[in-house]
């Protein structure tokens, strides 16, 4: 099963790495590089997913957050965290905020994409 | 120490407040006390001095609030004051001992400021390590997600030397990660910012999940991991993250140290203590190196390189964090016991 997923992510690697995976399980990928370019992207044609990392050049991955919230046609499109950020205590700030989910980086490649597919909508998806 | 009479006019001047407010003793006998009160606390304090008059009592040096007397050359001095009451043939008097509090202030005030900065330093390094943190493990990222990749033969067929070489870029780089963990952990105990979230848990389920995380680790390595524990459920108060870092650590290492045969956690009651006690049948440690196991980087040369020789050092700062400690019993070709001790609520 396909998913149009939204990648909003700065570094150029974790792009390559995360379009790559995805691609090669048959999802379509498209990526933004920050908070303004993921906003059009995703009023121009709502994803399935967003992936989001939170430490973004300019407005963080907590600010992308409320914007897409703040979007009626967004509102309802999981978006996951897939962040470095990765000490005690960011698991539960970032649930907090609002995400549906926590990916910590570095990921791992051969359970990633199964990890992200758990939140697509119609499947059950625990954070 | 000045003395005043019922209608507040000082009698008496000892030679220290003298030096203190700046009179000669002619100068200031006979004036009223609000002399050496600065002028915008004058009419509060004749009332307070009237009302301490009609119902007077010792009342002790820093009982009082910030006060403040007035030199005669008009600057200000902080100080504290204590008040007896006597009664003298022509009527009621007061002494008030005098003490000047400028210095005690004055570190008061140096103490506060250093705080803040101590503070200030400390935000500062918890905002380097959560940088420092996501900063080296964002390139870790594309490293272990690339060689990944090539190792799931997503672009392509592998010849056997690409994937024994891929497998030792991505050992290295898990090794590279398991150390900046490690280090991360380490600063964040030293520096008192690792929070005890204590909740009870239950110790059978908190082994448990640690033993099916790392069967496919022990499956790899041929050996048979198993764990044992009473029947009835054992609770204990602790820090879940916390323990389970420590069990996955004893364990993954027994795992990582043992050639052949098997790795066995087991759970106990001990007086008023919980026992979680990882037993290997490996190669063993001489007792000269069970010593200085739980030192950093204390990596034995029986052990070759494998692991960040960090990992009991950051367990036993754990252990201790939780109020516990890890003990070990070992001898070579006998196998290694590693015990972790938790207290329990009584």
């Amino acid at each position: 099963m396909s998913a149009r997923i939204l990648l909003v992510e700065d570094n150029p690697a974790n792009v390559e790495l995360i379009e790559y995976l995805l691609r090669a399980f048959h999802h379509t990928v498209v990526s933004a590089r920050d908070s303004e370019a993921a906003l059009a992207l995703a009023m121009a044609s709502p994803p399935d997913l967003i992936l989001l990392d939170i430490q973004l050049r300019g407005p963080s991955g907590f600010d992308v957050l409320r914007s897409l919230r703040a979007q009626p046609t967004l509102a309802s499109v999981p978006v996951v965290a897939v962040t470095a950020f990765a000490m005690v205590g960011d698991r539960e700030r970032i649930l907090a905020a609002g995400f549906d989910g926590y990916l910590t980086k570095p990921i791992e490649p051969e359970t990633f994409v199964a990890d992200v597919e758990r939140f697509l909508p119609g499947r059950h998806a625990q954070p | 120490m000045v003395i005043v009479d019922g209608a507040g006019i000082i009698l008496l001047v000892n030679s220290q407040a003298e030096r203190m407010f700046g009179y000669e003793r002619a100068e200031i006998v006979g004036r009223p006390i609000e002399t050496l009160v600065p002028e915008r606390f004058r009419p509060r304090h004749e009332s307070d001095r009237n009302g301490y008059l009609a119902a007077p009592r010792v009342r002790g040096m820093g009982e009082g609030l910030t006060l403040y007397g007035r030199r005669r050359d008009g600057t200000e001095v902080p100080v504290e004051i204590s008040l007896s009451p006597i009664d003298i043939g022509t009527g009621r008097c007061v002494i008030a001992s005098i003490r000047d509090v400028t210095e005690r202030r004055r570190v008061e005030r140096v103490l506060a400021e250093k705080n803040a900065e101590l503070q200030a330093a400390n935000e500062a390094k918890d905002r380097f390590f959560a940088s420092m943190s996501h900063e080296l493990r964002t390139p870790l990222n594309a490293i272990l997600g690339f060689t990944g990749t090539m190792l799931m033969r997503l672009p392509g067929p592998l010849t056997t030397t690409q994937e024994d070489q891929l497998r030792i870029v991505q050992r290295s780089s898990r090794h590279l990660l398991g150390l900046i963990n490690d280090l991360l952990d380490l600063a964040r105990i030293g520096s008192g910012k690792l929070e005890v979230r204590a909740e009870t848990i239950v110790c059978q389920r908190a082994l448990a999940e640690i033993v099916e995380a790392l069967l496919p680790a022990a499956q790899e390595r041929g050996l048979a991991l198993t764990s044992s524990g009473p029947e009835a459920p054992m609770e204990i108060c602790t820090d879940a993250r916390a323990l389970a870092q420590i069990l996955f650590n004893l364990t993954s290492n027994a795992i990582k140290f043992t050639e052949r045969g098997s790795v066995h956690v087991t759970i106990s009651a001990a007086g008023t203590a919980a026992r979680f006690s990882v037993r290997d049948t490996g190669i063993g440690i001489a007792e000269a190196d069970c010593a200085r196991l739980f030192q950093p980087f204390a990596r034995l040369e029986s052990h070759a390189q494998e692991g960040s020789g960090l990992g009991l050092h950051v367990s036993q700062q754990l252990a201790h964090l939780l109020g516990g400690r890890i003990s070990v019993e070992s001898s070579p070709g006998a196998g290694s016991v590693f015990t972790l001790e938790l207290p329990r609520p009584s």
